[in-house]
């Protein structure tokens, strides 16, 4: 009841992995994200997005776990953005520092239309 | 009339939650501070810092404080007093705060390093509370007080 299951599913848009986190991202969830990157990451993907829906519980084991992904994507040359975080959220991830390993992005159109054009720019 | 009921002031609201020491009650009280906050008319922004800091000092406590053995309890005292939410979070004392943890400021650049890239919470209490204080209870628990002051 009280250890809300974080749904994870991935698609590929264009040149982008998507990876969309659907609840909460406490230390539930961490065999499940870290399946997802390394999913993708086995299919050669080099520009990650993780796709939020305004999460409304994202706790400091959360954290630590999106910090893994960071690493990974550091020593693996890929390139990691956020999307569909809530304002709140968002303000964490900045003081935190993950907003200087991947751009934070208000929702995932406006992800998709910027990562689209870098890669073609 | 209880003893909590007669030691506050005629201006003080006080609301109690016992939780067993399980990962998942944490949003118990979270959800109760927020409602209580919001009924006092903070803003979506700080309710959401609230959420927060309790969520992690509830966690700390189940999870360190209590060693998440479920028979202990973790006290979670709510107490609204004039434009302020006092939140107390006690546990049974299994272990205690480390000190060196109550003033780190966590980097980023060391956290990658390390196989354990958590010890967030405390810092992330004392950047979103506006008063944080770490003291041991009389019971001899570890006991987080922080307080959220309504702006008008």
């Amino acid at each position: 009841m009280l250890e809300d299951e974080l749904r994870v599913s991935t698609r590929v848009i264009g040149n982008i992995a998507v990876i969309d986190l659907v609840g909460d991202v406490t230390t539930f969830a961490e065999a499940k994200i870290n399946a997802a990157y390394q999913e993708m990451s086995q299919n050669g993907a080099q520009q990650i997005l993780l796709n939020f829906r305004q999460n409304d519980y994202i706790n400091s084991a959360g954290i630590a776990i999106l910090i893994g992904i960071v690493t990974e994507v550091t020593r693996n040359d890929q390139k990691l953005a956020f999307s569909g975080l809530s304002p709140h959220f968002q303000k964490i991830f900045r003081m935190v520092g993950l907003s200087q390993y991947a751009k934070i992005y208000q929702d995932e159109q406006e992800a998709l239309t910027d990562l689209q054009d870098a890669a073609t720019a | 009339m209880s003893d909590d009921t007669k030691r506050s002031k005629p201006s003080e609201k006080m609301i109690e939650l016992r939780l067993p020491s399980k990962l998942g009650y944490e949003r118990v009280a979270m959800d109760a501070a927020a409602s209580l906050a919001s009924r006092m008319g903070f803003e979506t922004d700080r309710v959401s810092a609230l959420k927060t800091a309790v969520s992690e000092a509830v966690t700390n406590a189940i999870e360190h404080g209590n060693q998440h053995d479920e028979a202990m309890k973790v006290v979670v005292l709510l107490t609204v007093r004039g434009d302020e939410l006092i939140v107390s979070v006690t546990d049974q004392g299994h272990k205690t705060i480390d000190e060196a943890y109550v003033s780190r400021v966590p980097q980023i650049s060391e956290a990658m390093k390390r196989d354990d890239k958590g010890g967030w919470g405390i810092w992330l209490i004392q950047e979103l509370m506006d008063e944080v204080e770490f003291t041991t209870a009389p019971s001899g628990g570890n006991q987080v007080r922080m307080v959220i002051h309504l702006e008008r």
